[in-house]
């Protein structure tokens, strides 16, 4: 009975303590959910031989995890450097379509082509996951963006990449944040057949990569209740 | 659209730069063709293994024949659409085991149920009679499918604005009203044209429909033979007007963009009038809008002199369209587009002193310079094709983006209609506002030719309300 009482007593504060840092740790995080709506979307600009094209796509899924010092509100102070951020994300391969230069549909043949390229299925969705972000430039007022450098891994075609490219993260009222960004690929870094229509035309290597990615803070998760001691 | 619509085939098999039609008539007078821009051209072939979208096929007389043998035979099929005719359905065996032979893969049954019961089968097309639309739709519905509903949608108003209803409530799913010229790429290529005035005044236009053809079908079954022509009793009948008219009255009203505001109808028994039919055999209707304009049609099972057409006609110019296919005429005194300079010129027919002017949608200057006879190809494909070719793909990419949002985004009903709505573009299609609308004037068309009355609609009944 005594050593019972002892196991209680050295128990119960460690559960209370690891208790406290869990709900402290929980309590840190912050995270934003992709926003399915008219400000979501991923753009693809390319080069042929024949004309400049461009795919447009209205669904980036995932989340934005973020830690402390992470600027989520308008004019938030915050200082340049790494920040605390995790990022996964999805974009599905059938909701990309070729569109005209004034946003039209151009073609469902090429959007069958591009599949293909793209090898979806298996491949059903481009993906990144963020393995660093820094903070280059704060926002100079409270309805400018922050600039900052992402790092992470591409993943297209079942071949991912290590890449860096600038990202601008602007937060909104309500909660919300709109993080956008452009970077150029190279098809070939991804194994991705270029098109070709031999004697007719063939499509450029390089290939810009744009976003637009409006996220919502999600509910707070619940803090971890201490265990009463026995 | 009655299952005895002439077979868009005939038509193509037709040469008619040669003897007396209207369209050679329209060649020498200078009528220069129009043509829709062909589709992208392919870059490498479909993957011989690419899924197919399973449709199946309810109601399989003679336009149902025609649906199947579009989706199965159709010079383009594949690749273009990737589609397998995987159940076919009809209450007539024979016509069940005839159509069973194109697709000897698909399910056949008597019972529509049992298609609509399959859950690999995500759209139906309904070419059954039209007055057995409204509860096979609304069924199909109901189960979760996608709908193509042939024109006119119902032979009442009530059952076209259930069924129009029953679609809306249904945004999830794709529904598309037989109005195949409405995905046409002739015709959308000439909407803008005409809408923004290049016709100048629009003053009326005139369409038609000939061909000496009974309707009447025959069986040895008393009972099945009457069934087989319903379309010659009123009771179950729009006749002519209903399921030939609604086409070209619809595109009036399309290319217009105006509803009619009242109607006047003929029609008699003239050609058959020995066979006890109560449906006329010759009809003419004019149709009256509100902005001033007129659309004429006629339409006789007693003569095929010219078949069918249309022509518009507007102070500046007029165009013939004929198929998937159209030509133009300006007048001597219509303004210059400017273009006119790189495009085709045909010798005007001497005594009318007119040239006419070869247009091609989306044509550079250089495609639109002289160019040989025979060089530039027509539209690629006719109006039913490209109607079903437009469902199926509609359907697909419906499927495809509800996965992709369901997937990651979770059960969110209303977003994912919201996403549905904005987000995914539907290729150009009748939906269920454009079936019910041209529902409504063909049945209140048909009124008039019945009471030998003008009948005026109010605007409120284009309301689906």
């Amino acid at each position: 009975m005594i050593k019972m009482k002892m196991r209680t007593l050295i128990t119960a504060p460690a559960v209370v303590l690891l208790a406290m840092a869990l709900s402290s740790s929980a309590a840190d995080k912050t995270r934003f959910n992709a926003k399915p709506g008219k400000d979501m979307k991923v753009r693809l600009e390319g080069t042929s031989t024949v004309h400049d094209w461009q795919v447009e796509g209205p669904i980036i899924a995932g989340n934005l995890t973020v830690g402390e010092g992470f600027p989520t509100e308008p004019g938030m102070a915050a200082k340049p450097g790494k920040l605390d951020a995790a990022v996964d994300i999805r974009i599905p391969v059938n909701s990309l379509k070729s569109i005209e230069k004034d946003g039209r549909p151009y073609s469902d043949r090429m959007d069958e082509v591009m599949q293909e390229k793209l090898k979806s299925p298996p491949n059903r969705n481009i993906t990144f996951h963020l393995t660093g972000l820094e903070l280059k430039e704060t926002a100079k007022t409270k309805d400018d963006p922050y600039l900052c450098e992402a790092k992470g891994e591409l993943a297209v075609a079942g071949t991912t990449n290590k890449i860096t490219f600038p990202v601008s993260i602007l937060p909104l009222a309500g909660k919300r944040i709109k993080v956008s960004g452009k970077t150029s690929i190279s098809m070939k870094d991804y194994k991705v057949e270029a098109p070709v229509l031999v004697g007719i035309l063939s499509t450029g290597d390089k290939v810009t990569l744009s976003f637009e990615w409006p996220v919502m803070q999600a509910a707070a998760p619940k803090a971890v209740e201490a265990a009463a001691p026995k | 659209m009655s299952e005895n619509e002439v077979k868009p085939l005939d038509y193509n098999r037709r040469d008619f730069l040669k003897g007396g039609s209207v369209a050679t008539l329209m060649g020498l007078m200078g009528g220069v063709p129009l043509f829709a821009k062909p589709g992208a051209e392919p870059v490498g072939e479909s993957k011989p293994d690419t899924a197919k979208y399973k449709v199946a096929i309810i109601g399989l007389g003679r336009w149902g024949r025609e649906i199947l043998n579009t989706l199965t035979l159709a010079p383009g099929a594949k690749p273009g659409y990737q589609v397998e005719v995987a159940g076919i359905c009809d209450n007539y065996p024979s016509a069940l085991r005839r159509a069973g032979e194109l697709v000897p893969g698909a399910i056949k049954t008597e019972d529509y149920t049992t298609l609509l019961a399959n859950k690999d089968i995500p759209a139906v097309i309904i070419a059954t009679p039209t007055h057995k639309h409204a509860a096979i739709v609304i069924a199909a519905l109901k189960a979760g499918k996608h709908v193509y509903c042939e024109a006119p949608l119902a032979n009442t108003i009530e059952e076209a604005r259930a069924i129009a209803l029953a679609a809306k409530d249904a945004p999830k799913q794709i529904f598309q009203a037989g109005l195949q010229d409405r995905s046409d790429p002739e015709r959308l290529f000439l909407l803008p044209f005409i809408r923004e005035g290049n016709l100048g005044k629009n003053l009326f236009t005139r369409g038609q429909y000939h061909k000496k053809y009974s309707w009447r079908q025959q069986s040895p079954n008393a009972q099945r033979e009457k069934d087989l022509n319903w379309c010659l009793d009123k009771t179950t009948s729009l006749g002519l007007l209903g399921e030939t008219g609604i086409h070209p009255l619809d595109q009036a009203t399309w290319f217009y963009n105006q509803k009619p505001a009242a109607i006047t109808a003929f029609g008699s028994v003239m050609a058959y009038a020995e066979d006890g039919r109560d449906v006329a055999d010759t009809v003419q209707a004019v149709c009256e809008f509100r902005g001033g304009a007129r659309a004429m049609y006629d339409a006789t099972l007693g003569n095929s002199f010219e078949a069918n057409y249309e022509v518009f006609y507007g102070t500046n110019g007029a165009i013939l369209i004929r198929d998937s296919k159209a030509w133009m005429f300006k007048e001597t005194d219509s303004p210059l587009f400017g273009w006119e300079v790189y495009a085709r010129k045909t010798q005007f027919y001497t005594e009318f002193q007119t040239t006419g002017i070869s247009l091609m949608a989306g044509a550079s200057k250089g495609a639109v310079t002289p160019a040989k006879e025979g060089d530039a190809k027509p539209a690629l494909s006719g109006a039913l094709f490209s109607a079903l070719g437009s469902f199926v793909r509609n359907c697909n990419d419906y499927t495809n983006a509800i996965t992709d949002y369901t997937d990651n985004f979770g059960d969110d009903a209303e977003g994912l209609v919201k996403h549905l709505a904005e987000k995914v573009h539907r290729r150009a299609a009748a939906g269920y506002l454009e079936g019910y609308q041209a529902t409504v004037t063909v049945v209140k068309a048909n009124e008039a030719l019945l009471t030998g009355k003008r009948v005026e609609i109010p605007r409120e009944l284009y309301e689906l309300k």
